[in-house]
């Protein structure tokens, strides 16, 4: 008993330097939101506390509620795309294709490259004038599909959606890629003599053997749609007029660009409820599948 | 007995692991006090943080940049560390700087709604003391800006004006204007026919939402209002819902209805804007003086374009041969330096705004605030402009107006140009921004 103790102290003390840093970086500032949110504050001046005012302000503001919809759209979008082309990719590798290990980078590429160039790509695709995607509709004598594509409220979010999509769904297929490589060999060869072959084998045999890493899939696929960011700041900026907004751009024009920090720390607080929220009802939903 | 050693052994490592991290950061400290404080040899060097939006690649630009150098040059003991940020992170950039009380040892600042908040944080240093180095060029007016209750926070380098037309001679011949509209009428005739000659009339890049802001409702607002407008609404004595004020942004709405502008507006920079007018993509751009480097003066092609000031306004109180200006790049100094760095700075002040800078931005067609002669030498075009815009100032709109405000409208004007908004509507909301401050 008196050695496990001392290894619980031992633990403690490798894991403090990396404890601090994590407490100054991450649950300080946390705290510091909460605490700015009840106040209004231009950044330079004094504070004035003002209760819960920040907040009401917020939930009474239309562009905020419009953030949030994006931020919706993000979400569903980057669900219905990501997890299921990242499946269909991880699945087509792991047949063994020719080059597969050739494609498997090619498919990781957008992950590891920064979010700026994946922005400035998908820029000049969506550009109106001189664009890839219109120039490539003019070609087929599509000129009536021609768009512009990021400056049409009805289409900005869902070019903006595709871009992320695109940024995102190699890690996916990496991290499902693992999963199906774990798969021991022994439970395909017995789906094959009880006659499970293509479709039915993936269906009632791959994808629930690997059903708690697309779960973790799915929670990370929502945790980092609200995180997202640079992109948009990039390719809209959050414009025009507040268009594409997500909740993360909301917050950084409100306390960056417009010099209201309490507001902006609201929003902050806000997201963190919200992500909290959405990713404890999934995980909910998913342990009562599991049962 | 080897768990009591692996036990001692981890205990030891975390111990080393948490000293490593507190020496290193005593080690910082020491490194910093160090340079600070350390030693009254004549050899030491002293750093200068500086941080500036000159990283395009305009003309004045590398004036200033050149004057850094050689400021380096003749003080070898002074380092110059200079923090470039491009010009539409800048602004906030710095705001964010300011909250953190962590500016740079010199700032370039902007006058007026900008410089407000630095000064009621304390953040810049009254220069009030050293002033006798620019009263004999500088005016009044060019100062005036950057003093805030009696105190000089900054001495401007450069006088913009943001609203010139630059307009593109052969299109508008082609559709028989060998000049350009004197009235707004006639603006509006010349941009019916541009469209229907298949041009785009005028290219903006509003993505970064200033233009449309400084470059049009600043001057329009002024044809239509007068000077007078924007300070009287400060004062609360007009309301941005005042008849005139809206009749000006349904200017915008106008011109957007017309189809004026190239479809995606509000996804182009500023500068992708400028090059579409350089290309002959478009018939009209409207942007600061300082375009007219790339637009004329370093343009092989330079004479096919002319510039010009917002046309005439019926029944408007404004007068319609001012132009919209504004006092560029205060060079300030962060409060609170110690002695030997204030003094350096100082030095680098002095040296770095006087005659030779004005007239080397003269010599370049950047147009100065300074009382300084105009050499023989100057191009045309810069003559040409200083005719043009010296007729009068009135106030830029984002260099009066609170930054809130300055963004409800911009964002406003986004939607104005997506019909998600009516001037009436907008109007409204912006005074609603403005009196949500107080």
């Amino acid at each position: 008993m008196q050695t496990l103790r001392g290894t619980k102290l031992a633990i403690f003390i490798g894991l403090l330097p990396a404890l601090i840093i994590y407490l100054g970086i991450a649950i300080v500032p946390i705290g510091l939101s909460l605490y700015y949110s009840f106040m209004d504050w231009n950044g330079i001046g004094a504070m004035d506390f003002v209760g819960l005012k920040n907040f009401t302000r917020i939930l009474s503001d239309d562009i905020f509620w419009l953030s949030v919809k994006n931020n919706v759209i993000i979400m569903v979008t980057g669900l219905v795309g990501q997890i299921p082309l990242g499946l269909l990719l991880a699945l087509l590798l792991n047949r063994g294709l020719k080059g597969s290990g050739f494609f498997r980078t090619v498919g990781f590429m957008p992950v590891v490259i920064s979010s700026v160039m994946v922005s400035l790509i998908w820029g000049m695709i969506y550009n109106t004038e001189y664009g890839m995607l219109n120039n490539l509709l003019g070609m087929f004598g599509l000129e009536s599909w021609q768009q512009n594509w990021l400056g049409d409220s009805r289409l900005s979010m869902l070019s903006i959606s595709v871009a992320y999509i695109w940024q995102n769904c190699g890690l996916y297929m990496v991290i499902f890629l693992a999963a199906l490589q774990n798969i021991p060999d022994e439970v395909n060869e017995a789906a094959e003599l009880d006659g499970a072959t293509g479709f039915k084998r993936t269906f009632r045999i791959t994808i629930p053997m690997i059903r708690s890493t697309m779960m973790v899939g799915v929670v990370y696929s929502i945790s980092n749609s609200f995180r997202v960011f640079d992109l948009i700041q990039i390719l809209t900026g959050g414009g025009p007029a507040h268009q594409t907004e997500v909740m993360t751009i909301h917050m950084y024009n409100s306390a960056f660009m417009n010099m209201r920090y309490g507001y902006g720390s609201a929003v902050s607080i806000l997201i963190l409820l919200f992500s909290l929220v959405v990713i404890t009802l999934v995980n909910r939903l998913g342990r009562e599948k599991d049962a | 007995m080897s768990k009591r050693n692996s036990t001692k052994k981890a205990v030891l490592i975390g111990l080393i692991a948490v000293l490593t991290l507190f020496t290193a950061a005593c080690g910082n400290n020491k490194a910093a006090s160090n340079s600070k404080t350390g030693g009254s040899g004549e050899e030491e060097t002293i750093t200068l943080n500086m941080m500036h939006p000159w990283t395009s690649p305009n003309v004045d630009n590398d004036v200033y940049k050149a004057r850094i150098a050689e400021f380096e040059k003749q003080h070898p003991n002074i380092v110059i560390k200079q923090d470039g940020v491009p010009s539409a992170q800048y602004k906030t950039k710095l705001r964010t700087l300011a909250a953190a009380n962590n500016l740079s040892d010199i700032n370039v600042v902007w006058p007026g709604a900008d410089l407000a908040p630095l000064v009621a944080g304390s953040l810049v240093e009254p220069i009030n003391h050293m002033m006798e180095n620019w009263t004999s060029i500088l005016p009044e007016t060019a100062l005036s800006g950057f003093n805030v209750d009696g105190q000089q926070y900054a001495i401007p380098t450069k006088q913009n004006f943001v609203d010139i037309i630059y307009y593109n001679k052969e299109m508008f011949a082609q559709v028989g204007y060998d000049q350009f509209p004197e009235t707004y009428d006639q603006f509006i005739d010349a941009v019916t026919k541009l469209k229907a000659a298949g041009i785009t009339p005028i290219s903006l890049g509003n993505k970064e939402q200033w233009p449309l802001q400084s470059s049009y409702i600043s001057i329009i607002g002024d044809r239509f209002t007068g000077s007078d407008f924007l300070p009287a609404v400060l004062e609360g004595k007009a309301k941005f819902t005042d008849p005139e004020f809206v009749k000006a942004l349904g200017v915008i709405d106008e011109l957007s209805k017309l189809d004026a502008f190239n479809t995606d507006a509000n996804n182009m920079d500023s500068v992708q804007g400028q090059d579409y007018f350089i290309q002959g993509k478009a018939a009209m751009h409207i942007s600061s003086a300082t375009v007219d480097g790339r637009v004329r003066i370093n343009n092989e092609e330079g004479d096919k374009f002319g510039i010009a000031l917002f046309p005439s306004v019926e029944g408007g109180k404004g007068d319609p041969k001012k132009s919209a200006g504004v006092l560029q790049y205060g060079i300030a100094i962060k409060s609170g330096l110690d002695e030997k760095k204030k003094q350096a700075a100082e030095e680098f002040l002095k040296f770095f705004v006087n005659e030779d800078l004005y007239k080397e931005l003269i010599r370049n067609g950047v147009v100065v605030p300074a009382k300084v002669e105009i050499p023989e030498d100057a191009s045309p075009y810069l003559k040409e402009m200083l005719a043009l815009t010296g007729n009068g100032t009135s106030p830029v709109f984002d260099s009066l107006i609170p930054t809130q405000v300055v963004d409800v409208l911009q964002n406003g004007l986004q939607a104005l140009m997506m019909d998600h908004t009516t001037p009436e509507k907008l109007a409204a909301d912006v005074q609603e921004a403005l009196d949500n401050m107080n």
